[in-house]
């Protein structure tokens, strides 16, 4: 099973689940917004979906996940709008049997997700200024 | 003549300092056609931004003609995460 969501604001995370049964790993992934981009301190990020197409694409990714690595579960919170240095940007939580198909997945979805989900971040420089940031990990 | 709306999103949003644009096409014009157009009308602001192309929501791999009423999107690269 996946669940998806893009929020604008805070996010809630995924309660842990103590009665999951067959699932020996549960991997939580928070990504974290750096107070540095390209060098330069800034005091935010803020995030810009193409709406419809975003949840659609991160839907797909999620499903095909779950299907390529043989893990239970992919549940993901992904936030828009501004962003505060050190606030979450990012929630995933994968249940699998054993860690390792947990932790592969893990990675190649968040690669994945930075190939193909239309979400683009803005800088937000100490002076006020936003400018599209030109940082695009793999 | 064909009407299609462009989605601007991150350095192309940048470059036109909009969110969408509403061109008039010649009826037959593809995807790359419009990549062309609007490269030239960024004058060189997007000369070193690699695009992809997505037509009403959907990646497409190859070039497609458009027709009236598409929207489309020149995807710079995504920088979820």
């Amino acid at each position: 099973m996946t669940k998806i969501e893009i929020v604008n604001g805070p996010i809630g995370f995924f309660s842990n689940d103590n009665s999951r049964q067959q699932d020996g790993a549960e991997l939580v992934f928070n990504g974290h917004v750096r107070a540095t981009e390209y060098g330069e301190k800034i005091t935010a990020l803020e995030y810009e979906q193409y709406e419809g197409m975003a949840k659609t694409e991160l839907t797909k990714l999620s499903e095909d996940t779950v299907k390529k690595f043989f893990i239970h579960d992919l549940f993901c919170k992904h936030r828009i709008g501004r962003v505060d240095v050190g606030e979450t940007s990012l929630h995933v939580v994968i249940w699998s049997k054993h860690r390792k198909e947990g932790l592969d997945a893990m990675t190649w979805f968040i690669s994945e997700l930075k190939k193909r989900v239309p979400i683009w971040k803005w800088a937000i420089l100490n002076d006020g200024t936003r400018i599209p940031s030109e940082c695009s990990h793999e | 003549m064909i009407k299609v709306t462009i989605k601007c999103f991150s350095q192309v949003k940048y470059a036109f300092g909009k969110d969408e644009l509403n061109l008039e096409l010649e009826t037959g014009t593809s995807t790359l056609e419009l990549e062309n157009i609007i490269r030239e009308k960024a004058k060189g602001k997007l000369d070193t931004v690699s695009l992809r192309i997505a037509l009403n929501q959907k990646y497409i791999p190859i070039q497609t003609e458009l027709k009236d009423g598409d929207e489309v999107a020149f995807i710079p690269p995504v920088q979820g995460g």
